[in-house]
């Protein structure tokens, strides 16, 4: 099994609503679609960001897309609004889940 | 078959104007929408309307028009607009002015009032309307005497009123962003209120076009480094026909880039459920969206479908939560970071001898930690310079004023190699927001026509 990092087969965007960040994530390649679906799970992401993410974490997929969409909850520190973070609006959450180790069976890139 | 092209000219209150200038002239539009509004900006606009009754919404909007509104007269484009922010009446008296100035006759400016609930708050409440928080349940009473701002979301119908009676330049207040880019087609194409696939078309191309340069190769992560020209960035245009197909694209002879994965990357943008995006018009389903290349900067949309309104529409009440400060102090090699943590401990203990009360401290290292926290994890070489930032929030004002004068002395006072950097921390008002419901017809809208003759 090789080791990657999640920004080697994936592209990503985060975006916020209050508290609330979300982040869309995109195989570079749509065969990794599955790959992604089986290894970053709701439940890796709330690990992947413990200490920053204070709330629960909600995946859809997107398969037409070949990607998924995060929502996480209580994520910014409060919010744009009340946040002490240098990054209050979260534009930054997208490459902290790109940071994420996955692991390929085969290189597709 | 009739198309429409609708510009997207403006990502939030303080971007550029270029790219709206260049698509007016280049980009063969027949409409150009501006969305200003981000979900604090009604707040810091009523804040500047309180100290001067003539400001509290986007004077940038007024530039922009005195750039394009010619052309636009001349080529018939409608320029649409929630410029208005906190202060509808005031835009449109500033865009009549600029109208007299540019000697441009036959203007006809509509506007929408009405979305300025702050008045009226007592008799919502009168009439049973709670208005409590719709993320915590919490009891309006518990922020009453702190409210700064109270606007309603509202959707593209008083838009169409206002084309429909003439309007070549249309500027509201809190009309959702989408809806600027909606109201044209429902208008154009003469969709209905309960053609819910057609207006959730109109609704997501609003949604690829409301953040300006990031649907067109800004902020793209797929490969930032292929895309034309970042200091011309064209904003993208969509091409929607009247059944709601559509095309995104973008002006010729500009930087920019318009391919799947821009498109992508814009879609999913501050959505939640993306088969439940709520807005006052549609309930719109994107979870089985597709989209195909199309040609050179082309990119069609389709899979798109619409469900029945809410409701109740949201109501955003911003209120005065406290006080924030930060200040920020560089060191540089050798030992940059060990130098900036020293600083740090040396700031916390003289911040806890002058007994300071905070709601919470936070201390980053640019360069090391301050936008992925802990899981930067330990920096793979020793830095050539970090930043030390210590930020405060506190309940009161006073409290967060007692680090403004602990930073520039550790120039003098703390490890060797440091600058002053970014002035002298400043304590600035927390606004916080209460996201909360109202029924539908407790909002009276009212669109209007001012014509410049």
């Amino acid at each position: 099994m090789a080791k990657y990092l999640l920004k080697d087969v994936a592209h990503a965007r985060s975006g916020d609503k209050g508290n609330i960040s979300n982040i869309c994530l995109y195989a570079r390649d749509p065969k990794d679609y599955e790959l992604l679906r089986r290894q970053v799970t709701a439940e890796r992401v709330k690990e992947h960001f413990r200490g920053v993410v204070l709330g629960e974490v909600t995946r859809y997929e997107l398969p037409t897309l070949g990607g998924f969409n995060f929502v996480l909850k209580e994520a910014l520190g409060g919010g744009a609004t009340q946040s002490i973070r240098l990054d209050t609006l979260g534009k930054t959450m997208a490459s902290a889940l790109l940071r994420m180790k996955i692991e390929k069976e085969e290189a597709s890139r | 078959m009739k198309t429409i092209r609708i510009g997207g000219g403006q990502g939030f209150w303080g971007d550029i104007n270029d790219a709206a200038i260049h698509m007016v002239k280049k980009g063969d539009l027949q409409y150009l929408a501006c969305d200003y509004l981000a979900e604090l900006t009604l707040s810091i606009m009523q804040r500047q309307r309180q100290r001067n009754p003539e400001k509290g919404f986007a004077q940038d909007f007024i530039a922009m028009l005195r750039e394009i509104l010619p052309v636009c007269m001349e080529k018939n484009i409608k320029v649409l607009s929630n410029a208005g922010g906190m202060n509808v009446a005031g835009a449109v008296d500033e865009a009549r002015k600029l109208a007299d100035t540019l000697n441009i006759k036959k203007l006809k400016i509509g506007y929408i009032l009405g979305d300025d609930l702050l008045d009226k708050l007592a008799d919502l409440q009168a009439q049973g309307i709670t208005m409590k928080n719709l993320d915590d349940g919490r009891d309006l009473s518990e922020i009453r005497d702190k409210i700064v701002n109270a606007n309603v979301y509202f959707g593209h119908e008083p838009i169409v009123d206002c084309l429909d009676m003439g309007a070549n330049v249309v500027i509201t207040g809190r009309a959702t962003d989408s809806s600027l880019f909606l109201a044209p087609l429902a208008y154009e194409f003469g969709w209905k209120p309960q053609e819910w696939d057609k207006l959730a078309r109109g609704i997501i191309v609003g949604h690829l076009l409301e953040c300006g340069g990031q649907g067109s190769g800004g902020n793209f992560d797929y490969d930032w480094r292929s895309v034309p020209a970042l200091d011309d960035l064209g904003y993208p245009i969509a091409e929607v026909g009247e059944n709601g197909g559509i095309v995104v694209t973008k002006a010729p002879d500009c930087g920019g880039l318009v391919s799947e994965q821009t498109c992508k990357e814009q879609l999913l943008y501050e959505i939640h459920d993306p088969a439940n995006y709520i807005t006052p018009d549609v309930v719109a389903d994107i979870s089985q969206a597709r989209l195909t290349g199309a040609g050179k900067d082309r990119v069609r949309l389709d899979g798109v479908c619409g469900k029945p309104r809410p409701d109740m529409l949201k109501l955003c009440i911003g209120y005065l939560a406290g006080y924030k400060i930060e200040g920020y102090l560089p060191f540089a090699w050798p030992d940059a970071l060990d130098k900036a943590q020293c600083a740090a401990d040396i700031i916390l203990k003289r911040l806890a001898r002058k007994g300071l009360k905070a709601e919470e401290v936070r201390v980053d290292f640019l360069g090391v930690n301050a936008l992925h926290g802990p899981l930067a994890g330990e920096p793979a070489c020793k830095p050539n310079e970090v930043v030390l930032r210590i930020a405060l929030r506190t309940r009161d004002k006073k409290e967060a004023a007692k680090l403004a004068p602990e930073i520039a002395p550790l120039q003098l006072n703390g490890p060797p190699g440091s600058c002053f950097f970014g002035g002298r921390p400043k304590v600035s008002e927390m606004i916080a927001l209460w996201p909360t419901l109202v029924p539908r017809d407790a909002v009276k809208l009212t669109p209007s026509v001012l014509e410049v003759k």
